[in-house]
């Protein structure tokens, strides 16, 4: 088998001198004494098991066939147990901080009145919600689960990219590609001591648990999706089933004296704590955005009630924001008193005329991105645009300079991938899921987007990335 | 249970059980027609379009090639058409996108049976079928995965209120689809009797058993010999075939009560209730009669009426 040799960046597997890192050897010699048809045949079973499962996502604006597997590298990336000690300890630092944030914003705002953050910055974003305003969640818990996106700089560094508080998908295709891995490849498992993931459902449930009122002895749980043709759905679905609970649609919950309820055979019933995957603004048609048919009127005045948990809280959007971003170390040192133990991308705010002049002028160096969107897009890669794609850009960029942040390119680390006959060197990043119940609990490892077109930087499942099992070694000698 | 989640379960198991009648009768209606067809070609062209009259709104899209067999444009119909809302596609469609839209309330193991029987259909759309040999294994393959399916939620389902309304749909359609056949065909063959040809005569008998998959459930009570009276009695009144209309109401009604639990009467335990005990009681004054066609159509109205007292009761909350 070959191996082609990453140039640019830092390899997860290979060093400079091209030898693979410790906790790679065995990996590579199980891989090398596998012929070029067995791999062949294994990648064909793996391809067809996704399939016949139904792991699917859906794909938006496309109008053949918008189901769609998302595909799986079955080279699986590896971390040392120390190395993700250190990193675990950095995202309990960060959600604990990003949390106490949004507490304070819709509580006091000490943060804005300390200058900490400049107030218009935060104020002014539409993931604010003014309507909660002195509005606390169950037990002050905005956060129960977030995705923060982590990549490696080109020494190996992990910097922290964004934080994902609203509805973070991918942990299904995380529990899923150890299940597929684990199936097609056991022998992988012979030689590594890896920490197991299956029990995210089981830690996802005691979350959403703590939240519910101390008066219910039986709470009920729901997940809200905003139905098949959501991209998560099949998340949405999964994660139904792993905890055994009801998977609900706008459609099945009502509200009544400022209860909610869901619509059952044997008449109503009452729901105390609701998992939502569905942004904000379609919560509620009352509160939010009017034309949304996918929410529940009333829902936000029984959340204010205290009659029923949303998770997460709304209004944690405000800590997504690309320009808040910015300023989270100076926040974790506000609330937390410490310095940020995982450092991030520096990056220029359009808001600020200085910043906004650098990045109209240096755009060919920089990826800039619109400061409310995900899943990549709205998104400028400096370095690959063309002269006149830059130039429409930035024409948009001066209607509202204060909705472009920047970044300078980083070489994401790269991770030997399967491709027709070879492995090549692919970018890829890191999205670990943090739970916030009673503690601030990490599942080990998360989901590794990979770019699978060569040279690429976008890892986006929309964008033709794919994903690959992400182990952390139990034992501590592979550090 | 939540009202959308029972209202999908009761429609997938409507759909699963819909593609399956119809497999089963395109199978059955092309070894008469090949059978039949150089003999007497009207019977065969009948029992074609017998279907139309089963499933009512069905659609022949199709044109026909010259000399192609007259079989061709109904198979791929109620087949592959998945634009006709009686084709096994569209039936099969649905079930999956039922069962899709409450995965979390079925096992893996339905969903993954369910899946792969729609992906199989899915490539003989794609490749076309060309000749009847090729429909035929095609049709075997998809009545097995059905099978399949209905095996996957017999051994891994929790008897849950989810599982009986899966069955009560399952069964619902099944009465009701019974009953269409028999309106369909026995009146016909009931005028036919006179006309002489004793083998086409019994080979017609034959099919409209094998139609409702009773032929060897029949000859285990009356041995080989097809005494019309006989036939027509086992079909509508047998206590113990899975397809006899009696037993097919029964069905119903223990779903029915399962579900609201013994105590209460709702109104489609009301309909079906009263049917039942029509079918079951009123056997013999019906037989001698002999207004079977009066008899079924008032079978069809009853259960329409039952499915739309479900409705109500627990989908429209």
């Amino acid at each position: 088998m070959k191996w082609v040799p990453e140039t640019r960046a830092f390899d997860e597997a290979f060093d400079k001198t091209g030898a693979p890192r410790q906790h790679y050897r065995p990996l590579v010699s199980i891989l090398e004494s596998f012929t070029q048809d067995e791999i062949e045949r294994r990648e064909r079973l793996q391809k067809l098991s996704l399939i016949d499962q139904g792991i699917t996502f859906t794909v938006y604006g496309e109008k053949e066939g918008t189901e769609r597997i998302f595909p799986f590298d079955f080279v699986p990336r590896v971390i040392p147990a120390r190395e993700w000690e250190r990193l675990q300890a950095g995202l309990v630092q960060r959600v604990t901080a990003l949390n106490l944030f949004i507490l304070d914003v819709y509580q006091g705002q000490k943060c804005l009145k300390d200058r900490v953050i400049p107030p218009e910055l935060v104020l002014s974003r539409k993931e604010y919600k003014r309507e909660l305003l002195n509005v606390t969640p169950p037990r002050q818990i905005f956060t129960h689960v977030v995705g923060t996106d982590v990549i490696r700089n080109d020494k190996g560094e992990y910097l922290v990219l964004e934080d994902n508080c609203r509805c973070p998908s991918g942990v299904s295709y995380v529990l899923e590609n150890r299940n597929t891995l684990n199936r097609v490849f056991p022998e992988f498992f012979k030689y590594y001591g890896v920490r197991p993931i299956k029990d995210y459902p089981n830690l996802l449930l005691d979350t959403l648990l703590h939240t519910a009122q101390r008066s219910s002895e039986k709470p009920v749980v729901v997940i809200l999706t905003p139905g098949m043709a959501n991209s998560a759905y099949f998340e949405h679905s999964f994660l139904a089933r792993e905890m055994g609970i009801a998977l609900v649609e706008g459609r099945d919950l009502i509200v009544e004296d400022n209860y909610v309820y869901m619509r059952t055979t044997s008449g109503k019933q009452k729901v105390d704590v609701i998992y939502r995957r569905i942004d904000d603004d379609f919560l509620d048609p009352l509160t939010f955005r009017r034309d949304s048919m996918l929410g529940v009127p009333g829902l936000v005045n029984v959340y204010r009630e205290g009659n029923v948990a949303l998770a997460n809280a709304p209004g944690a959007g405000v800590a997504d924001d690309k320009s808040v971003y910015a300023f989270m170390p100076a926040l974790i040192r506000y609330y937390l008193g410490e310095d940020a133990l995982l450092p991030q991308v520096p990056t220029y705010l359009g808001l600020r005329p200085q910043d906004f002049a650098y990045i109209r002028d240096h755009a060919r160096e920089l990826v800039v991105k619109t400061t409310g969107d995900s899943g990549g897009y709205g998104m400028l890669m400096g370095p690959f645009a063309s002269k006149r794609e830059i130039e429409t850009y930035v024409g948009q960029m001066k209607k509202n300079p204060g909705n472009y942040i920047a970044q300078p390119l980083i070489e994401l680390s790269s991770h030997p991938t399967y491709t027709e006959g070879k492995f090549e060197p692919r970018r890829v990043d890191l999205r670990p899921f943090i739970l916030y119940g009673e503690s601030v609990r990490v599942l080990p490892g998360g989901l590794t987007r990979v770019a699978l077109r060569p040279g690429s930087y976008v890892v986006n499942s929309s964008q033709g990335g794919g994903s690959k099992d992400t182990w952390v070694l139990a034992s501590k000698d592979g550090a | 249970m939540l009202s959308r989640v029972a209202d999908s379960l009761y429609w997938m198991g409507r759909y699963l059980e819909r593609a399956e009648n119809i497999t089963r009768l395109l199978l059955v209606t092309e070894d008469f027609s090949t059978e039949t067809h150089g003999l007497a070609e009207d019977l065969a062209q009948t029992a074609w379009k017998d279907m139309l009259a089963i499933f009512p709104s069905a659609q022949l899209s199709r044109e026909v090639a010259p000399f192609a067999p007259l079989s061709m444009p109904y198979l791929h119909a109620f087949f592959i058409d998945g634009s006709n809302p009686y084709s096994i596609h569209f039936s099969l469609r649905r079930a999956r996108e039922n069962a899709r839209s409450v995965r979390e309330a079925l096992t893996l193991e339905v969903f993954l049976a369910l899946n792969e029987v729609f992906r199989s259909l899915e490539a003989y759309e794609r490749k076309g079928m060309m000749d009847l040999p090729a429909f035929r294994d095609a049709l075997g393959a998809t009545r097995k995965g059905i099978f399949t399916v209905v095996g996957a939620i017999e051994h891994t389902s929790t008897r849950d209120e989810g599982w009986r309304f899966l069955k009560l749909g399952e069964s619902l359609e099944r009465s009701l689809r019974s009953a269409l056949v028999l309106r369909a065909k026995l009146p016909a063959l009931l005028a036919a009797e006179a006309r002489g040809d004793a083998p086409l005569y019994y080979t017609q008998w034959r099919s409209l058993l094998r139609g409702l998959s009773s032929l060897e459930n029949y000859r285990r009570v009356y041995g080989a010999r097809l005494e019309p009276n006989l036939v027509i009695g086992f079909l509508l009144f047998d206590p113990d075939s899975p397809r006899s209309l009696r037993y097919g109401a029964s069905i119903v009604r223990d779903y029915l009560a399962a579900i609201s639990g013994p105590a209460a009467l709702t109104a489609p335990a009301r309909i079906v209730g009263k049917l039942h005990a029509d079918l079951r009681y009123d056997d013999e004054a019906l037989m001698s009669r002999g207004d079977f066609a009066d008899l079924l159509d008032r079978v069809v109205a009853e259960l329409a009426k039952a499915h739309d007292a479900i409705a109500t009761q627990y989908f429209v909350t």
